[in-house]
């Protein structure tokens, strides 16, 4: 009933619920915290889309720190060592 | 995918090459991570938003690298090519649905359904914060596909990045270790 009535009022940004479950769904497929759950566990779309926010976060952070160790990595060793050889060849 | 990520992450990073040992850690740094990122977004061929949106940002950054990176895949599009600018018009429907909102009186189920609808909205739009382009994405099914491939493809990202770590830093104590036993060895005798 309340569905209804929202679709008329707000026709502008309206979206199919169903398209939205479906995509909610393969969200969660991907989120590491939420498939480790019990089945039978409902999981509500905004923590879902919480979840995903805090995902992402996760991963730009661990990008940052690889970054970091590899720069730091690439600092450490002498330029002719034998060391930075291995490195350069992984990298370059 | 992976591959492909790693061989362009590499080109990105044989543009620096002769400027890796000049260079302090913090602009390593930022040329690794740069290179990665447009590494990552240019496996999209220009055919996301996210990517689009992440080349356009990185460009702004280290122009050069980008170009660089990218000559051969319509550089000059990609890098040029204008997001639509929507979100002085989603300001104005916004608030002339709270003037709606505040005319209609409501049940309490209705109360508690735009509740949820709220706090929804709350939450996409901080999605919106973390996608690249997420503020030019009105449309919210466009967002969540978008944030979809795009968490894929910060996997694929963080797993390349990290294995490469992994075996360097491996690479480097072992190669330090045997290092460290051939000098006492030497100094010893």
């Amino acid at each position: 009933m309340s569905n209804r009535r929202s679709r008329q009022s707000s026709s502008a940004l309206r979206i199919s619920d169903d398209q939205m479950i479906d995509l909610v769904s393969k969200l969660c497929q991907l989120l590491p915290e939420i498939r480790e759950r019990r089945r039978s566990d409902k999981v509500s779309a905004s923590k879902v889309l919480q979840e995903t926010c805090n995902y992402i976060r996760k991963l730009h952070r661990e990008v940052d720190n690889l970054s970091d160790r590899l720069s730091q990595l690439l600092d450490a060793v002498d330029e002719d060592s034998h060391e930075a050889s291995v490195i350069r060849s992984l990298l370059m | 995918m992976k591959e492909e990520f790693l061989k362009k992450w590499q080109m990105g990073l044989q543009i620096y090459r002769p400027l890796i040992d000049n260079t302090s850690v913090s602009e390593r740094r930022k040329a690794i991570k740069l290179s990665a990122d447009v590494a990552m977004a240019s496996l999209r061929k220009g055919t996301t938003c996210w990517s689009r949106a992440l080349i356009q940002k990185t460009a702004t950054e280290d122009n050069f690298l980008v170009r660089q990176m990218l000559s051969g895949i319509k550089a000059e599009t990609l890098i040029n090519k204008k997001l639509p600018k929507v979100m002085c018009h989603r300001k104005i429907v916004r608030r002339s649905k709270k003037i709606l909102r505040r005319r209609q009186s409501r049940s309490a189920i209705e109360e508690v359904a735009a509740k949820a609808r709220k706090l929804v909205k709350k939450k996409t739009q901080g999605l919106r914060n973390v996608v690249p382009g997420g503020e030019f994405m009105s449309n919210d099914v466009l967002l969540i596909q978008e944030t979809l491939d795009y968490i894929v493809s910060l996997q694929t990202q963080v797993n390349v990045m990290r294995s490469i770590v992994d075996a360097a830093e491996a690479g480097s104590e072992r190669t330090a270790y045997y290092l460290g036993k051939l000098k006492f060895a030497i100094e010893d005798g």
